[in-house]
């Protein structure tokens, strides 16, 4: 099984923002989501593994070779849809055709209709949802090695979200493919991803398979009193309130074992985030 | 690459359909007289500088130039693509003045040879200028992003008028071009060729410009 994403050392300097240094591997046959708030530099991250935005340095290998070489290999999709309001649908493959070698117009018009818009004419009378599916299409139809998602599934209802997972749960079942996702929709990450990457100001905080990460990590509700006997240091951040505490502690079992009495429930994706981001370090 | 200019005449079809509507129109007030063919050639010619800033601007708004960055084109070949589309709409304008003069002479309207070697040299010149406003403006589109380029036109239509007025006015161009006399007739049909060479040399200047605002842009 090759390395489909390989960052070593990418830095992306910005007057007010670096991303960086990121070291991130993401394994042939499995899906990497990328979770992160608002300006963590998920986009940033996406752009500069493609040279969208220049790296300030680093080094990328996607597929085993430079982002350039790639390229024909990588199917993208970002929070909008990129085809001008003055093209019609078939027209995405009158122009996609000539520009990958792979394209199959056969198999686009096969996602086409499997997405619902094999009757859609105009690009402007499309809703965004609709325009996500079709730029989900032009990503698949000249068969990539690797998809990078960003904010894919945004604006997608809990159906087409639940079947557009499974299409990329079926991309993956090829050990030499790969996604890389980010999102909000944290729900379809526990779902489908292997792997958890967490961005927070521009920096890696977690990286790990999301099972080990979900099973390390663990949601500690107690009184106050409680959280003060606590050994800190499986302690990541804690919230407090009037009356009682919650805290995000790491090494779980090892720390359900040493307190037995304490309830320690299992953290969400999204719960995670949020003790990072709201929580007082511990 | 070749898909890139497709798209770009794509996103222009509604623009064409209508160019070539008022481009009928304006050959109906032609024929009749209304107008003289030489200022609808240059008119053509002048309006289909302003396309590729459309493309421009319709580019910004779908936020393509992320989309085109990722795809296995290369940023010297996606430019190279929104050069040969210029080149394509002008020799496209260029058959249609082509067609407007054909249409002229088959019935009689210009009058003597004269009158069609001015319509011909009218059209070149206009064509000449139509190129240079792409020339100058797609590196801007590139560095600046057309809404802030769009200033520079001004810009620049300003400085044709000042410097016209500079010569004409102040530095006496009227009496030296009489001084220069008739141009000959092969001097007269020289001009478009000549016209046509320099705008190719303007247009691959205008690219190595371009190429280097791209190579350097983060979008």
């Amino acid at each position: 099984m090759t390395n489909c994403i390989e960052l070593k050392g990418l830095v992306k300097e910005y007057k007010t923002f670096t991303l960086g240094p990121i070291d991130l591997t993401v394994p042939g046959g499995s899906i990497l989501g990328l979770i992160g708030e608002n300006g963590a530099g998920k986009t940033t991250l996406i752009k500069s593994m493609l040279g969208i935005t220049q790296p300030s340095s680093g080094a990328v290998a996607l597929l085993g070779t430079d982002p350039d070489h790639a390229k024909e290999d990588i199917g993208i999709v970002m929070d909008d849809c990129f085809f001008s309001e003055y093209l019609r649908v078939k027209d995405v493959n009158s122009v996609l055709s000539h520009v990958y070698k792979g394209w199959d117009r056969a198999l686009f018009a096969d996602y086409l209709d499997k997405f619902g818009l094999a009757g859609a004419k105009n690009i402007k009378e499309l809703s965004r949802g609709m325009r996500m599916k079709l730029s989900l299409a032009a990503a698949l139809a000249h068969r990539p090695r690797l998809l990078l998602l960003d904010e894919a599934t945004a604006g997608l209802d809990p159906v087409v979200r639940d079947e557009i997972l499974d299409e990329f749960l079926a991309f993956v079942s090829d050990d030499d493919h790969a996604i890389l996702i980010s999102s909000h929709i944290t729900s379809d990450l526990e779902k489908a991803a292997d792997y958890i990457a967490y961005l927070h100001e521009g920096k890696l905080l977690m990286c790990d398979e999301k099972d080990r990460l979900l099973e390390s990590y663990g949601r500690l509700v107690c009184t106050k009193a409680d959280l003060e006997q606590v050994d800190r240091g499986y302690l990541v951040s804690t919230r407090k309130s009037q009356y009682s505490a919650e805290a995000l502690v790491r090494h779980k079992s090892d720390f359900k074992r040493l307190y037995p009495r304490l309830t320690v429930e299992p953290v969400t994706l999204d719960e995670l985030m949020v003790f990072v981001v709201k929580g007082e370090k511990a | 690459m070749i898909g890139l200019v497709i798209k770009d005449f794509l996103i222009l079809r509604k623009t064409l359909r209508t160019y070539v509507l008022v481009f009928a129109l304006y050959v109906g007030l032609a024929l009749t007289g209304v107008w003289a063919a030489e200022f609808v050639g240059g008119m053509m010619m002048v309006m289909t500088a302003v396309l590729p800033m459309n493309i421009f601007a319709y580019d910004k708004q779908a936020k393509w130039d992320t989309y085109a960055l990722a795809l296995p084109v290369g940023r010297t070949k996606t430019v190279a693509a929104r050069y040969l589309c210029v080149l394509l709409l002008c020799l496209f304008s260029f058959s249609l003045i082509a067609a407007l003069g054909l249409i002229m002479s088959a019935l009689g309207r210009f009058g003597d040879v004269d009158a069609c070697e001015t319509y011909m040299v009218c059209c070149a010149v206009c064509g000449l200028v139509g190129i240079l406003v792409s020339a100058f403006m797609v590196p801007l589109m590139y560095k600046f992003g057309p809404e802030r380029a769009r200033l520079f036109l001004y810009g620049l239509g300003g400085l044709i008028v000042a410097v016209a007025i500079l010569f004409f006015k102040v530095f006496g161009g009227a009496e030296w071009l009489e001084s220069l006399g008739e141009p000959t007739s092969t001097q007269l049909a020289a001009i478009p060729f000549v016209a046509a060479i320099a705008g190719l040399i303007l247009l691959a200047l205008s690219f190595l410009l371009s190429r280097y605002f791209y190579g350097a842009k983060d979008v």
